[in-house]
């Protein structure tokens, strides 16, 4: 896992300082079917490649963010506040 | 906002200033530290330190829209509910006084010191006097603020306190 998170706020922090809560995902709609609630809620891809997650600053701004990252590479792509979410893809 | 203070012993009560060669360490009094959770579209932050000032307190950048103030003195409980009437709507008031302790840390070696706890980089140029983040002291989270050119406030939850304080000692030992 990247080891150094650039939080949008505070900058180049270690991973120590973070809470990864898992995939970004689009939430389905609250009528939506029970298979499609049942993918968002346990179903992951793990994809080899570029993976979008929440990520709390837990230590630090504490503020949730959206990091963008390689899961091969560890290398970071992106990291925003989940606040002006909408970017989320996955 | 409770109608009763609860008295409590100071976190640092029992321990001395540490003193070496290029850095100090030492408690502060517990006086007032409020959490201000300001909604940005209330106005600007400027009419908010003024009143603040006006009651002898503060202020710390904490977070998107929050706030640290902070005093020496223990605000009354009338000060504190007319303060906050005063601050509705653009801003919430809440006191944590009880819950959190600052320690100072200064002198010519205190980014050095503090460096072997942190990833931030507290290099002048990076991270002027006034400026504020909170990050990782090992495994504490604290909250600190240059105040100085050699000196840097530290704000910890109550429980860390003594543990930071230790922790502090210890990495400062060197300079002895």
């Amino acid at each position: 896992m990247a080891s150094l998170v650039t939080c949008p706020h505070c900058g180049k922090r270690p991973k120590e300082e973070f809470t990864v809560k898992g995939a970004a995902l689009t939430r389905p709609a609250v009528d939506a079917a029970q298979d499609v609630w049942f993918d968002y809620v346990y179903l992951r891809d793990n994809p080899r490649g570029a993976y979008q997650e929440y990520w709390h600053h837990t230590s630090g701004c504490r503020r949730w963010l959206v990091v963008t990252r390689d899961t091969a590479t560890h290398e970071i792509f992106q990291c925003h506040d989940a606040a002006e979410r909408g970017e989320v893809t996955a | 906002m409770s109608e009763f203070r609860v008295t409590l012993s100071p976190a640092l009560g029992g321990r001395a200033a540490v003193s070496r060669k290029g850095i100090s360490v030492e408690a502060q009094p517990e006086g007032t530290l409020l959490h201000l959770l300001v909604d940005p579209t209330m106005g600007d932050a400027v009419r908010l330190a003024a009143d603040l000032m006006a009651a002898g307190l503060e202020l710390r950048p904490l977070t998107t829209g929050q706030w640290f103030a902070v005093g020496d003195t223990a605000l009354a409980h009338a000060d504190l509910a007319a303060l906050s009437a005063t601050l509705k709507p653009q801003a919430d008031i809440v006191d944590q006084s009880h819950g959190r302790v600052r320690i100072i840390v200064k002198g010519k070696m205190a980014a050095r010191v503090l460096s072997k706890g942190t990833a931030v980089d507290l290099d002048i140029a990076v991270f002027p006097v006034g400026h504020a983040t909170t990050t990782l002291f090992g495994h504490i989270s604290a909250h600190v603020t240059r105040i100085g050119e050699d000196a840097f406030e530290l704000i910890v939850l109550r429980g860390f306190a003594e543990s930071l304080w230790d922790e502090l000692a210890q990495m400062s030992l060197e300079f002895s």
